[in-house]
């Protein structure tokens, strides 16, 4: 597993700049490489495993598919083959893989002229019972830090009392 | 009732892991009531207060654990575990359809059947030292379990196979329970599984994801030679025929013929069909589509082409669940997702003397637990098994006819490898962890030259 190199928490791309600022960047750089595809690409707040990026935004070829492109993104990050890795347009569409950028674009761009796309693994599951189980044991450290970065409903599953555990067979 | 002495103490054993709890919220189980569940009172909160007094007397560990499992239970209610409605529905449980109104017991008796796996303690360490309890973290593990499981029977049993308690079961079943105990010794165990996931980044006790199972159960299939499974595990949500086709044709004298199954299946479909194109013999598929339906919530354009795989021939359910609670779904029912919980904790089964297990604690005979599909975590893995190649041909046009129909698609389904992936290398028993190296090759395609500020121009 990789841990990212950079910690410092940018702010998204779109709360950095104002809409004037980014249009007119986008006016621009179509207006110099009119057959490129202006996308950013932002890790997703939460994200807990996968490394950040050190670019935000990318001129794409218009021809590129969305698997070509994700598999570039993946070379950046230096992720092995197992490791789940998404792209998400728009924070919440798993656009088709066989898609060319220019089809994203033309579904997908935002008013300011730029493609937004999130990349995230998956979510892992588990219990926030899970610190009290074997407090002994050193593996469980790695969770306990992940849990702290978890939202959504609070977990309702109850684990057996750890005083069981300790009880005598 | 007496609560003190050994047979108060033997009440509460059985209590904990009969199906008394569910005797009173499940009208419609087949089976006569037990003692113990005629003695639970018919409202869950008389029912509570009702053992807490009890206990109270008991030793207080013993208290607190029981306790602790009824709060489980309790949780289990409030997550919707009410009956099925009577209306004309169709419910679908893996692949078949069940008529609400008239099949309801046939239903349950389908659900019942599957087996259920949760979380256990009191088995031998994990690695020695570890953990002798995958409470509150192995819920993942458990449902990678249940899907795997459900293949299995799929493989020997068939999918029409039904359970009923204490009924002599076919051999196979027994075999295939045993894959599955708390035992270092077992292919699929807990143990197998926590260990074989620190090659997946995951050290023992940490939760894992939807993929991290898939990739953990592909690697375990490579040991287990009884069952001599292809696992393929999809990845940036693309199914590649031809590299599946590779992984599961193998050739007519090959280690398929150790297997149980009688050969003489493989080739009478075989002399059958003459289609040329047809492999000569074919490793049972166990089929795993790692997805990622959303950012933080499931994108409802999605809910249709998830339902629709309930309803494959092939379908071995989802890995899911919500935020932090895994779930095994086996089916919907409207916009109700079907699922086992893996949230209880019971004790460890060994096998017996006479090499059986017993199975009681292996099968949910509480209520389906359902829950709204829109609450589903978008993090999820779909199964599917192909037990030869006609299955998978004919998934294959399944999804083309109500997968790819989509205008936006859940996967995608493509017959050539993508020329920019790395090569598809079936998977061999390993030592070691898959490093990013290969994909390192593909950085050759691109120029980066940073002209404008801080962009980066990519070409082809």
């Amino acid at each position: 597993m990789q841990t990212p190199q950079k910690t410092q928490s940018l702010r998204p791309f779109k709360q950095r700049k104002s809409l004037a600022t980014r249009q007119e960047e986008v006016a621009g750089i179509r207006a110099k490489f009119p057959n490129k595809i202006p996308v950013i690409v932002e890790r997703y707040p939460r994200e807990k495993f996968l490394p950040l990026l050190d670019k935000t935004k990318f001129l794409v070829p218009q021809e590129l598919t969305m698997i070509q492109f994700l598999s570039i993104i993946r070379s950046r990050l230096v992720l092995g083959a197992t490791e789940a890795f998404y792209l998400l347009v728009n924070n919440r569409s798993l656009v088709s893989m066989s898609m060319t950028m220019a089809e994203v674009y033309r579904d997908y761009k935002d008013e300011d002229g730029f493609v937004y796309m999130t990349y995230a693994s998956q979510e892992m599951f588990g219990c926030l019972g899970s610190e009290q189980i074997l407090p002994s044991s050193p593996v469980h450290v790695k969770n306990q830090c992940s849990n702290l970065r978890r939202d959504g409903p609070s977990p309702v599953c109850v684990v057996d009392n750890p005083v069981s555990e300790a009880a005598p067979q | 009732m007496e609560s003190t002495g050994s047979s108060g103490r033997l009440w509460e054993l059985q209590f904990e892991r009969s199906s008394g709890w569910r005797g009173a919220f499940t009208v419609l189980t087949d089976s006569a009531p037990s003692s113990a569940e005629l003695q639970v009172p018919g409202s869950l909160a008389a029912a509570v207060v009702k053992c807490r007094v009890e206990l109270a007397q008991d030793d207080s560990w013993r208290m607190e654990s029981v306790l602790s499992k009824y709060e489980n239970q309790i949780t289990i209610f409030a997550d919707y575990l009410e009956e099925f409605p009577d209306s004309d529905e169709l419910v679908w449980i893996l692949g078949k359809q069940h008529l609400l109104k008239t099949e309801k017991s046939k239903l349950l008796s389908d659900i019942r059947a599957r087996l259920w796996f949760t979380y256990r303690r009191k088995f031998s360490p994990i690695g020695g030292t570890g953990p002798s309890s995958d409470a509150g973290w192995g819920c993942m593990l458990r449902c990678g379990q249940m899907m795997l499981a459900q293949a299995l029977i799929c493989r020997h049993l068939g999918r029409d196979w039904s359970w009923e308690k204490q009924k002599e079961q076919p051999r196979e079943y027994q075999r295939i329970l045993q894959c599955f105990l708390d035992r270092k010794d077992c292919c699929y165990s807990i143990h197998q599984m926590a260990q074989m996931g620190v090659g997946e980044g995951k050290s023992i006790g940490e939760w894992f994801g939807p993929n991290t199972v898939a990739q953990v159960l592909k690697k375990l299939a490579l040991f287990d030679e009884w069952n001599s499974l292809a696992i393929y595990v999809s990845m940036d949500n693309t199914v590649v025929i031809e590299d599946i086709k590779k992984m599961c044709c193998v050739l007519p004298l090959s280690a398929d013929t150790i297997g149980e199954s009688p050969l003489n299946t493989l080739n009478a479909s075989n002399q059958s069909k003459s289609a040329p194109a047809s492999c000569p013999a074919w490793k049972p598929l166990l089929l795993i589509v790692p997805l990622r339906l959303g950012i933080n919530q499931i994108n409802p354009v999605y809910v249709d082409a998830f339902k629709e795989c309930f309803k494959m021939p092939q379908s071995l359910g989802a890995l899911g669940g919500k935020p932090n609670n895994a779930y095994y779904f086996i089916g919907f029912l409207g916009d109700e997702l079907i699922f086992l919980d893996p949230h209880t904790t019971q004790t460890f089964v060994d096998t017996e003397e006479n090499g059986t297990v017993d199975d009681q604690t292996f099968h949910c005979l509480q209520s389906p637990q359902r829950m709204n599909i829109l609450n589903l975590d978008p993090s999820v893995a779909l199964g599917f098994f192909c037990k030869e190649e006609k299955d998978f041909d004919s998934w294959c046009s399944l999804v083309q006819k109500e997968i790819l129909k989509e205008n936006l698609r859940m996967f995608e389904l493509v017959q050539k490898h993508p020329s920019h992936w790395p090569p598809f290398v079936p998977p061999a028993k390993p030592e070691v962890t898959t490093t990013g190296a290969e994909f390192i090759d593909s950085t050759e395609q691109l120029e980066d030259f940073d002209l404008e500020e801080d962009f980066e121009i990519l070409s082809v």
